[in-house]
């Protein structure tokens, strides 16, 4: 594996889950020494990479504007060691930035990168994407999928870079029982989750969920910090800005993430908000993972990766809301 | 592929001062295939940027028919409308758009049209007042109502008595007061008070509604009041919007995105959504 990984970063850019204190994080490795397989979650998630937290839409001087080429260069790179649910966010992604319109800083960033998967070693407190249907198999999404069966890693391809890639580096040839040891591991895994989503009827349910005494309950302890937006791999949402140089002649436009946790985010002319209140601002975010996202993309938002519930900094679980929706409301 | 984040560059032709704090851009793209190949429908959008200040979405306000050039009436209420006020003839701007639905113009051909606007919502209905004038003989009765806080918010004064003279179309005013020394001779009140005097009656009518969202949900109660069928009924809205492309989120009405799906909606559509008074 290390001289796998090793050959990987000679030929490629390699980003990839390393330690950050006592989190993980994904960023660039120059060496199988600072990879971290063995990570759980991240804290964020791998859209930074095709959606940056913040990036030049284009540069200016005068009436001259940048092209998208020379911000973001064809170069092709590697985001290795991402799990199912973060492969399924990719999918919701595409559709937002790739759908109605085409971004193409999306997607050139996109197109910049093979991705190979990892099939978890563990279930985390938090994980649920058993039950949103994203994991914990890895099926489709990916270039390479690797899963560690003892020891060993059984590499597979699912397209043409990716076994190009993998015939180049001479592997040893899988065996049945290799196949075997890894459906054995992701039944191990099946097994170990702790929290789950009812998706039955889940789209109607929260969409018709406005007066639901929930929001209440949550809105009121919820601190409106926007830290599960941030974290959470499919909340695409951004603001726009412009930025001078001090010379007044040349300068920016940028977006960066926004999150609709925000007082800030549905704000319009001469101060009309259409939602001040938290109890608002949480139902937005609940309902548009829940809910909205299968209306408007035909893919539940949501994947199960948990990050929001671990960012938390009150404890609000999403998880929790969808089941105390079932209940009647009083 | 064409970037949908990219601006073209447009030259101000005309400005005409609306009100005190309202004027009406008239522009032209300097690429001329631009302009040629620029058209949209009535209630579309589009984004008006100046580097290093920002951008912002409005309402076209020109007539469809016109190729030669295209205009947007703007309020000054903030940073980005406050430096495009003061730009002038001659001025170069940054353009981009149209987005958005537009009015149901394939449903209004002989059919009674009421308008209903407040304020800063005229605009955006203006350019089917313009092409039901051009072509009066494909739709029935026109009836146009307006209400603007005061005498001197009303826009598009000069072009309100010609309204009036169009063939067979109705123009009420009303304003929510008349301060004092100021002549006044039309309807003091709110919006919906012009709904008693109302000519048009349901039974072969399409409302078009736009203007502050708490004026629309009182017009849209006002008019199911009436016996009109929530079908007839469409409204303009107006959010937050950072990209024209559903991209941004910003513009969320539960699973609507206001600037691909809207901003005109049928109120059935909308009606009973999450984060808004309709």
């Amino acid at each position: 594996m290390e001289s796998f990984i090793e050959s990987l970063c000679r030929s490629y850019k390699v980003f990839a889950p390393v330690k950050k204190g006592v989190e993980y994080s994904f960023e660039r490795i120059s060496t199988a020494r600072d990879l971290h397989l063995e990570y759980t979650t991240t804290i964020l998630p791998p859209k930074k990479f095709f959606t940056p937290p913040r990036e030049t839409i284009f540069t200016f001087q005068g009436d001259e504007t940048s092209r998208i080429e020379d911000l973001i260069p064809e170069e092709k790179q590697i985001l290795l060691g991402i799990h199912a649910c973060d492969i399924a966010s990719f999918n919701f992604l595409d559709r937002v930035f790739l759908g109605f319109r085409s971004d193409p800083r999306y997607l050139r960033r996109r197109n910049n990168f093979l991705i190979f998967a990892l099939t978890c070693k563990e279930v985390s407190e938090t994980c649920f994407c058993q039950s949103m249907g994203t994991g914990p198999e890895v099926s489709s999404g990916y270039d390479v999928l690797m899963t560690d069966i003892g020891g060993r890693y059984l590499m597979e391809a699912s397209s043409n870079e990716g076994n190009a890639l993998m015939q180049s580096l001479g592997l040893q040839q899988a065996t049945l029982e290799d196949l075997e040891a890894k459906r054995g591991c992701l039944e191990n895994l099946k097994g170990q989750f702790k929290r789950s989503v009812d998706r039955t009827g889940l789209v109607e349910l929260a969409y018709n969920s406005q007066e639901h005494p929930v929001w209440k309950k949550y809105g009121s302890i919820c601190l409106a910090c926007g830290q599960c937006a941030m974290v959470c791999p499919t909340c695409f949402c951004f603001d726009v800005k412009d930025r001078m140089d001090i010379s007044l002649k040349s300068g920016e436009r940028y977006r960066e993430w926004d999150v609709c946790l925000l007082l800030e985010f549905a704000e319009v002319a001469l101060g009309g908000n259409f939602r001040k209140s938290r109890d608002a601002r949480l139902r937005q975010f609940i309902c548009h993972n829940l809910s909205y996202g299968v209306m408007q993309y035909n893919l539940m938002k949501c994947v199960g990766c948990g990050r929001c519930i671990k960012a938390c900094p009150v404890h609000i679980d999403i998880t929790e809301i969808a089941r105390e929706l079932r209940e009647v409301m009083s | 592929m064409k970037d949908p984040y990219a601006r073209d560059v447009a030259e101000i032709l005309e400005v005409h001062t609306e009100t005190h704090n309202t004027k009406t851009f008239v522009m032209r793209f300097l690429d001329k295939e631009r302009q040629r190949n620029f058209s949209f429908i009535p209630g579309q959008f589009i984004v008006i940027s100046i580097p290093g200040v920002g951008e912002a979405m409005f309402s076209i306000s020109s007539s469809t028919s016109n190729h030669e050039n295209f205009a947007t009436t703007i309020r000054k209420v903030g940073r980005v409308t406050s430096m495009i006020h003061k730009c002038g003839v001659g001025d170069k701007i940054l353009v981009g758009g149209p987005y958005g639905s537009g009015w149901p113009m394939g449903q209004l051909e002989g059919k009674d049209i009421l308008i209903i606007t407040g304020g800063i919502g005229l605009p955006s209905p203006r350019p089917v007042i313009t092409y039901i004038n051009e072509h009066r003989n494909d739709f029935g009765f026109l009836e146009i109502l307006y209400g603007t806080r005061t005498p001197d918010e009303s826009i598009f004064a000069r072009e309100q008595e010609a309204w009036r003279k169009m063939k067979n179309t109705r123009l009420a005013l009303t304003v929510d007061y008349v301060p004092e020394g100021v002549q006044w001779e039309h309807k003091v009140g709110v919006c919906t008070i012009l709904c008693e005097e109302m000519v048009t009656k349901p039974r072969n009518a399409v409302a078009l509604i736009c203007g502050p969202e708490v004026m629309m949900h009182n017009v849209v109660v006002e008019l199911l009041n009436r016996g009109f069928h929530e079908d007839q009924l469409y409204l303009s809205l107006e959010r937050r919007m950072r990209c024209g492309i559903a991209q941004c989120g910003h513009c969320q009405l539960g699973p609507k995105f206001v600037c691909k799906d809207g901003p005109v909606f049928k109120y059935s559509e909308i009606k009973n959504l999450p984060d808004s008074y309709i």
